[in-house]
């Protein structure tokens, strides 16, 4: 039978929800599971209502359950708020104390068996204990994952090993129908979540300079770039603002470092002049929106994809830029090695869009994160150039980017404004100065388009197809599964790369089917409206969300049957 | 010795004739003839006023940013490459009022940057609207009944923040600003060099006549320049007398000397090495 399980830990803010996730997760990791990690918290530090959501599978799994078989209720909150979930198999693991009467709650002692091993702080050991139990773990993994957390620490391994059996041996004469029979194989991959992910891939990427002000849910990748620090040519810097922190990226850039910031909607807002300095002066950055929902403050915790437009146009007049939402793991590593070679390469910002939903859920990574055997830095030295003092760092040419020098290097004088200017990065007003600069900046448009991979087809050649961008990608996958599997002819159609828009592929990808509904973390379909824009063809309906949580395919595939009304979409 | 003429640079100058910023100009031209820095070793980084424009003036590399961002600018560029000569020419509403919070932060950062406020006490480039340093009561366009706000005192201000190099220069004393700029770049850390600079256009109070009869210089061998209660109570003379001169200087290890991620030289030169960032990866 094939393994298909979902189980919840709910409490609250800082009851240990993550100390049973990580036990559970680490456990079904190394035994060669697939998994994949949701969070879900609110905005504050204790109390409130959080849940992690680990989904447990025999497949590659992209996308939240909607239904939980096992639900660990850490207190009376979680029991009361995700009992509708259920699935009719599913089982509520309770502390004795908290004990409901409804038939599928099971009550285990956690805090009296825990205070038995040593101490009641060891309670969500022995609820993790019960979970590995309920779940048919062999036994020999309890110690295996205990080993792996606490390490060298004897008496703390020991006190929890002894609780978490006590867990485990609570639930041994219970039966469900969804225990899992365990393989013994080596892991699926790395378990990631998308904000280290990001982080290790601009340490890949060779970035030098990191420059940051927290806001959730960015703050994650620099934590984890924080790391490397002393360990690589790497600074991270916790910037005054958001505004400094693009300012200084983009004076680490000119002074010749690959550099990025990290930030949410709220932050971006404040760098959009500076993304225009970067434009106006050619200076290579990367910016990676972690996107929550607004406007202003909105959902500090959660998830949602409406700065798309946003993005794509921020600051003001116009300029070339890259916008890329990664769909996967992977791809968000190779994303951010992509974007700082692509800004160097024609010396524009690159900006990575992604949101709170995959920068805070862990995903398994099933290809090896590999690291460029060398940077293509782009840049020019006084031994390329006839005459360095003649350099001119906005030289006209047909590709738009010019050669970059570095200040400071040589005798070549390296000289820009974020004030219109000639060639030689003095002020200009002259119309043939701002008509050329403009010509020049707009003309790297084309190579840049060229650059743009095409939405990625899942049965593309079907009759109706879900379209959608980055962390959307896997719910929409299992969405196009589950209506494939009911005869309807439905394929997907997901997005990494969106600006310069793809237009040409796209319409060629799009122009086949019979219609398309797009699928977005946003209330307008913003993807849709982008589509039309670009290539004239309009979407049949859209299936959006925009409450902070995250798609499940479930609601996509019912969504999409009833947009698809009557006609007769089955093959 | 560096001839001042090896900054000259022939774009056309853009000032106001009478311009305080004349004077500033050429003191930096001096202070970095005498340092012996020739053009292609200076990074003046600017912000957005008349003071901004400096760095098109002068022969150097240069980074002309946006309005109150010069300094973070600067520090990206430093933390990016620490062995840059960086100057920083920024307005008294470009530096003080645009960019405030980043003076805070260069401060506490002790980020090894000289930071030159021209401070006219006005927005020249806008046509006259009061600035930061505006005195209470100044009439302008905009504030017609006079600034109804009192004036920052940035001296003050830096000096209470534990700012490392804090002084005061006039655009009528060049040959005192080009000691002080000298100065201040060779000091370790943060150097703010607040500058009284005339503008004949918007400023008819706080006059080249208005200065010349109320500066003095500190007297050197006499003003301790370590003494921080001293310091403090030296900026906050202003009236019939005006002190000019180092108020308070004390080196202490600066921003780029703390960084665990610079220890190994600066970081424009550092080799990539993908064996050992993959070993990172896979090891973490």
């Amino acid at each position: 039978m094939p393994i298909d399980i979902t189980v919840t830990i709910g409490g609250t803010a800082g009851q240990g929800i993550q100390t049973v996730g990580d036990l559970l997760a680490g456990a079904c990791h190394r035994s060669g599971l697939y998994l994949m990690v949701v969070n879900d918290f609110e905005s504050r530090i204790r109390g409130g209502h959080s849940f992690m959501q680990i989904r447990i599978s025999d497949q590659p799994v992209a996308a939240p359950y909607h239904k939980v078989h096992l639900l660990v209720a850490l207190n009376q909150e979680t029991y009361d708020r995700h009992r509708a979930a259920m699935d009719t198999s599913g089982v509520i693991l309770l502390d004795q104390e908290e004990a409901a009467s409804e038939k599928s709650a099971l009550a285990v002692p956690f805090t009296r068996l825990a205070k038995d091993a040593g101490g009641k702080i060891m309670a969500n050991t022995v609820a993790a204990g019960a979970c590995l139990g309920l779940l048919g773990a062999p036994e020999s993994i309890i110690k295996e994952v205990l080993k792996e957390r606490f390490g060298e620490k004897e008496a703390v391994f020991e006190n929890n090993l002894n609780a978490a059996r006590k867990g485990y041996d609570a639930v041994k004469d219970e039966t469900v129908d969804w225990r899992i029979d365990w393989p013994d194989e080596e892991s699926k991959g790395r378990l990631l979540s998308g904000s280290r992910a990001l982080a290790l891939g601009a340490l890949a990427a060779d970035c030098r300079l990191a420059a940051f002000y927290p806001m959730s849910p960015s703050t994650g990748i620099m934590i984890n770039l924080a790391e490397f620090v002393g360990k690589a040519p790497l600074v991270v810097e916790q910037a005054e603002d958001e505004i400094a922190a693009v300012n200084m990226v983009v004076g680490a850039a000119f002074a010749g470092v690959r550099a990025m910031t990290a930030t949410s909607g709220g932050g971006f807002s404040l760098m959009t002049e500076g993304l225009g300095l970067a434009a106006i002066t050619e200076t290579p950055i990367v910016i990676i929106n972690a996107q929550r929902p607004g406007p202003a403050t909105g959902l500090p915790t959660r998830t949602a994809q409406g700065d798309l437009q946003f993005v794509i146009h921020a600051s003001q007049d116009e300029f070339p830029r890259f916008v890329i939402a990664p769909q996967s793991i992977n791809q968000a590593f190779e994303t951010v090695i992509r974007a700082f070679h692509l800004a160097e390469k024609y010396q524009v910002p690159v900006i990575i869009l992604v949101d709170q939903y995959f920068n805070d859920s862990l995903f398994i990574a099933p290809e090896k994160l590999k690291v460029p055997e060398q940077i293509d830095r782009f840049l020019t030295t006084d031994a390329d150039m006839a005459a360095p003092p003649a350099y001119k760092r906005f030289a006209l040419s047909e590709s738009g980017a010019s050669p970059r020098a570095l200040p400071c290097r040589d005798k070549a004088l390296v000289t820009v404004t974020a004030n219109e200017h000639g060639e030689d990065g003095h002020i200009s007003e002259a119309v043939a100065d701002r008509n050329n600069m403009v010509n020049k900046r707009m003309a790297k448009t084309k190579n840049m388009r060229n650059e743009m991979q095409p939405p990625d087809p899942y049965f593309g050649d079907s009759e109706t197809l879900l379209v959608g961008w980055g962390s959307a990608d896997g719910a929409i996958r299992e969405a196009v599964d589950r209506l494939r599997n009911e005869n309807f002819d439905v394929g997907g159609l997901v997005f990494s790369d969106l600006w310069p828009f793809p237009e040409a592929t796209v319409y060629e990808a799009l122009s086949k089917c019979k219609r398309f509904f797009t699928v977005e973390l946003n209330s307008s379909s913003q993807l849709g409206w982008l589509i039309r824009e670009q290539t004239g063809l309009k979407f049949a309906g859209a299936i959006v969300k925009y409450d902070g949580r995250p798609f499940l395919p479930n609601e996509v595939a019912v969504q999409a049957q009833k947009m698809m009304g009557g006609r007769d979409d089955r093959r | 010795m560096t001839d001042v003429k090896a900054y000259d640079c022939d774009y056309e100058n853009k000032w106001c004739p009478g311009c305080g910023n004349f004077g500033i100009l050429n003191a930096m031209k001096k202070a970095l003839a005498d340092q012996e820095i020739p053009p292609d070793r200076v990074l003046i980084v600017s912000g957005i006023g008349q003071a901004g424009k400096t760095p098109h003036f002068l022969k150097c590399n240069y980074f002309h940013g946006l309005h109150g961002r010069a300094v973070p600018v600067a520090t990206g560029a430093k933390l990016a490459n620490h062995d840059l000569n960086i100057l920083v020419n920024m307005g008294d509403g470009d530096c003080y009022g645009e960019g405030g919070n980043h003076l805070l932060a260069a401060i506490r950062r002790n980020i090894d940057i000289t930071l030159l406020v021209h401070n006219n006490m006005v927005y020249g480039l806008t046509k006259g609207q009061a600035s930061p340093t505006s005195a209470h009561g100044f009439v302008t366009k905009a504030q017609p009944q006079g600034v109804a706000g009192e004036a920052l005192n940035p001296l003050a201000l830096a000096i209470s923040q534990g700012a490392g190099f804090v002084a005061r220069g006039y655009n009528g004393k060049m040959e005192h600003l080009s000691r002080l700029i000298r100065e201040g770049m060779r000091h370790k850390g943060l150097s703010l060099i607040d500058i009284l600079q005339v503008c004949v256009s918007f400023n008819h109070v706080n006059t080249a006549g208005f200065y010349n009869e109320r500066v003095y210089e500190l007297d050197e061998s006499e003003y301790p320049v370590d003494d921080w209660h001293r310091a403090m109570d030296t900026a906050r003379i202003w009236g019939d007398r005006i002190p000019i001169g180092i108020f308070y200087k004390k080196e202490t290890e600066s921003y780029t000397d703390r960084l665990a991620g610079l220890k190994d030289g600066p970081l424009v030169n550092r080799q990539f090495d993908p064996a050992r960032v993959a070993a990172l990866i896979s090891d973490s």
